[in-house]
């Protein structure tokens, strides 16, 4: 053996940013997680040039999965022109090549932080949500080591005890975002800060969604047609945000999450949380054609 | 600053590799094609010096060292390559990995024939109700061995290799022969 | 087209940057240089948190982040993590340290001799500002002892393992590539032992202190003395593909050694860093050594001290609560409201839940 053979030639940073051991890691862990949905996977995590906590899991994922010809779209709260999506989207862009796009139907990947399009997303594409906490147990049980146990056990008891204890004191469950969900029957897992709106996007979806936790260092996956329920009581139904009949003051489009956006006389206007949605809508309504795409939700209603 | 970077063939190889992989394991019982026959490619978009290997066919093993991985007894690796498989003995010592770290199952690699010989109904996460599926060359008693093995969520996790086509049975598929 | 803003936040970060920039001027070689020259005890720092020994490249993260230590830290880790990993160098054994300073609140004297080398320690912390009114200042020059200390020293341990005053940790056979390697996996739990010395080498010198602080004040269940605390220079050998064993240079490290009394013989931890960082290495050295048996949850306890001294992700996820949380809000605020209006409709209050 020679130096040669150990190394490479040099390259100022090598295509993606990640180098080839990073994403051979990466693959092997992404590869396991789709094997046992739900299941969060240690991996290495290594650094990328963005701070732990603003998508670094995210991104580890979209460098790996990403080839020139991977268009490429990024949301942060539903919308792509947020900082941070820009930020990402424009360093993806930069470290790879990658075309983007702020069209849901034309992206191949999407990188999402704290929302699912509302558009159906095909077999063909990848959505890849930033995880902050991969630990649904954590609000039961802070200490890794133990819930890891619990996950073993499938001992999900504290966690249910927690949500009666919740509607027995607010008379409903008062988890907002993060809604904690049994996948394929096994694992407990967190969407991800996703609205309860969001996660029955994921029952039985046909696209591949892979959750990555930069700084937490864990990978899991919901593959295609694979059961995500939220965890409930059979009295006591899951119930989205009431947001199905609002009206978006910008684009007129009802039905869908919205922004809550406070008014100077103490009231509220909505607007629709998608942004790319809300886009379309108006062109549509400009006479510039259709551009929209089948959604989940119908009417505000998520059919069952 | 820096320019973007373009990529090499290796880069450009392993990627598409690692596409056909992960689709096809999230869509246990549809093939997809890999760049070129074989099992190299896969070698090379997965492995290097973290990994701990076994190949039953030794024709592999200049290529999978090549890559800084350490070969390993058969129950300590977590890359298995059973090449053409004669007999399921190999199958009793994959690694299975633990209730608690179930990612240390094995990634195990086989070759067969996809589309010919016993017929196969898989059903579980990524198969849209049932898909049926034939492979031909695997051992008689296979299927029942690995079910026999599996504990889920501990298990390992197949890729049949056939020329430039591979298909994916992760441990979360129920596979019965019909 | 009135709704699109897309563009808007492209601008936004670029010129935010601009603006960051342009307070602090360019930098150049030049600067780089200075700032490696004037500041190495930063450079240790930066140097030991990002595990990477480089003092050019850690005065070129300073220089170029304006002194913003934790973002000095991410470039540096971040470039490190893109780099191969050749070679694993040779074990340093502490008697082959060239060691600057060595000392022990253990013993009035110990074998090999107080050191006091470099430091602060016992000087009057006045500061200098006549500088500010046009003075220089150049250090008085130093007069050489009688008898030189000698370079190379055994540690204190060592001294007390040969006395039956405690037991010296295993020996670990484990070598080279085989060495578990933080950076190119995930840190689990029970941690191995090589993870735990590599999480706390590159830990945040301000967390490390804050926890390990809490153990010395009593959150811990064993006190520390300084058994050794030393900074020195190790040797890196490594061997070169064609089997040739070489020195690849010097770099400065520190270690401390601090024991406990509790037991029939004394308990011991350890901690070690790239760069003189003495404050780290005691502070991290305690909790190594309150570890064992720790309460789980509790500040010694190692899930919790390993996970919460990790500078790059504790400031991380520290900044990134300015990322805009308008959704996760939106969905807790309909929950609150609805609970308000259950409540305010006199929703009937079901039964308590069970002891």
């Amino acid at each position: 053996m020679s130096l040669s053979t150990l190394t490479k030639p040099w390259e100022a940073m090598s295509y993606g940013f990640l180098d080839g051991s990073a994403k051979r890691e990466l693959r092997r862990k992404m590869l396991k997680s789709v094997a046992v949905p739900g299941c969060q996977m240690p991996y290495a995590s290594r650094e990328v040039p963005m701070a732990r906590g603003w998508g670094t899991g995210g991104l580890q994922v979209s460098l790996t999965l990403v080839n020139p010809q991977t268009r490429v779209k990024v949301i942060d709260q539903g919308a792509d022109d947020s900082v941070n999506a820009a930020s990402i989207r424009r360093f993806i862009a930069r470290v790879a090549g990658t075309p983007t796009t702020m069209d849901t139907l034309d992206a191949d990947l999407i990188q999402s932080r704290h929302r699912i399009p509302e558009e159906i997303l095909r077999e063909d594409q990848v959505l890849v949500l930033q995880v902050p906490n991969p630990e649904p147990l954590r609000p039961v049980q802070p200490n890794t080591s133990i819930a890891r146990q619990m996950h073993a056990d499938a001992d999900y008891g504290r966690m249910w005890l927690q949500l009666y204890e919740q509607i027995v004191r607010s008379g409903r469950v008062m988890q907002g975002a993060s809604y904690p969900s049994l996948v394929h029957g096994r694992h407990v897992m967190t969407p991800s800060p996703i609205p309860r709106w969001d996660v029955p996007k994921l029952h039985m979806a046909k696209h591949l969604t892979i959750l990555s936790a930069g700084r937490e260092k864990r990978i899991f996956a919901v593959p295609p047609y694979t059961r995500v329920e939220p965890l409930v009581f059979s009295d006591v139904p899951y119930k989205v945000e009431e947001h199905g009949a609002l009206t978006c003051t910008r684009s007129g489009t009802t039905g869908f999450f919205m922004n809550e956006i406070p008014q100077d006389d103490g009231s509220s206007a909505f607007e629709v949380s998608d942004s790319e949605w809300g886009v379309k809508t108006i062109r549509a309504r400009d006479g510039e054609g259709e551009s929209r795409g089948e959604t989940w939700y119908k009417d505000g209603e998520m059919p069952q | 600053m820096l320019a973007t970077p373009a990529p090499g063939l290796a880069e450009t190889r392993d990627n598409a590799v690692f596409d056909a992989l992960l689709w096809t394991l999230s869509r246990p019982g549809l093939p997809r094609g890999l760049p070129e026959p074989g099992e190299g490619s896969i070698i090379s978009a997965l492995l290097d010096r973290e990994c701990l290997v076994y190949a039953a066919d030794p024709l592999l093993m200049p290529e999978i060292m090549r890559t800084g991985a350490e070969m390993a007894d058969i129950d300590k690796a977590d890359h298995v390559f059973l090449g053409a498989m004669a007999t399921f003995d190999t199958l009793a010592d994959i690694a299975i990995g633990s209730d608690y770290y179930p990612d240390d199952g094995a990634t195990v690699i086989i070759r067969a024939s996809i589309g010919s010989g016993v017929a196969l109904r898989l059903t579980g996460p990524g198969v849209d109700g049932a898909v049926t599926i034939r492979l031909d060359g695997l051992p008689d008693g296979f299927w029942k061995v690995r079910a026999a093995r599996l504990r889920y969520p501990m298990g390992f996790d197949l890729f049949f290799v056939d020329g430039a086509r591979v298909v994916g049975v992760p441990r979360s598929t129920t596979v019965e022969e019909i | 087209m009135a709704y699109v803003a897309t563009r808007g936040g492209e601008r936004a970060i670029e010129q935010s940057e601009r603006l960051f920039r342009e307070e602090m001027g360019g930098f150049d070689r030049a600067r780089v240089d200075e700032v490696k020259k004037s500041l190495p005890y930063l450079i240790d720092r930066v140097m030991g948190e990002a595990s990477l020994y480089d003092e050019d490249l850690a005065a070129l993260a300073l220089a170029q982040t304006g002194g913003e230590l934790y973002e000095a830290v991410l470039l540096l880790r971040a470039w490190r993590t893109t780099q191969p990993r050749l070679q694993v160098a040779e074990p340093v054994e502490q008697d082959t340290l060239f060691t600057h300073r060595r000392i022990s609140a253990a013993f009035k004297d110990i074998p090999g001799g107080q050191v006091l080398g470099p430091t602060l320690d016992y000087a009057h912390r006045i500061l200098a500002t006549d500088v500010l009114q046009g003075a220089s200042y150049a250090p008085e020059p130093v007069d050489p002892a009688d008898t030189p200390s000698p370079a190379y020293q055994p540690s204190v341990s060592a001294w007390q393992a040969e006395n039956d005053l405690l037991d010296p940790p295993a020996e670990d056979p484990t070598k080279g590539n085989d060495i578990p390697d933080l950076t190119r996996e995930p840190l689990l739990f029970p941690s191995k032992r090589a993870h735990t010395l590599q999480s706390l080498a590159r830990a945040e010198t301000g967390g490390v202190l804050a926890l390990g602080y809490a153990a010395m004040r009593g959150h811990g269940q064993a006190h520390p003395t300084v058994n050794e605390l030393r900074l020195a220079e190790a040797e890196i050998a490594v061997t070169h593909p064609d089997g040739r064993q070489f020195s690849a240079g010097r770099v400065k490290v520190s270690q401390a050694e601090v024991v406990d009394k509790k037991g029939e013989k004394l308990g011991i931890g350890y901690a070690a860093t790239f760069g003189w960082n003495e404050v780290k290495c005691i502070a991290a050295a305690t909790l190594d050594l309150n570890s064992p048996g720790a309460e789980k949850g509790s500040a010694t306890e190692e899930e919790f001290f390993l996970y919460h001294t990790e500078g790059l992700e504790s400031s991380g996820f520290c900044i990134h609560f300015k990322l805009p949380h308008y959704v996760t809000f939106q969905s807790s605020l309909d929950a609150m409201r609805d609970a308000k209006a259950k409540k305010a409709a006199g929703a009937p209050k079901q039964q308590e839940p069970a002891e």
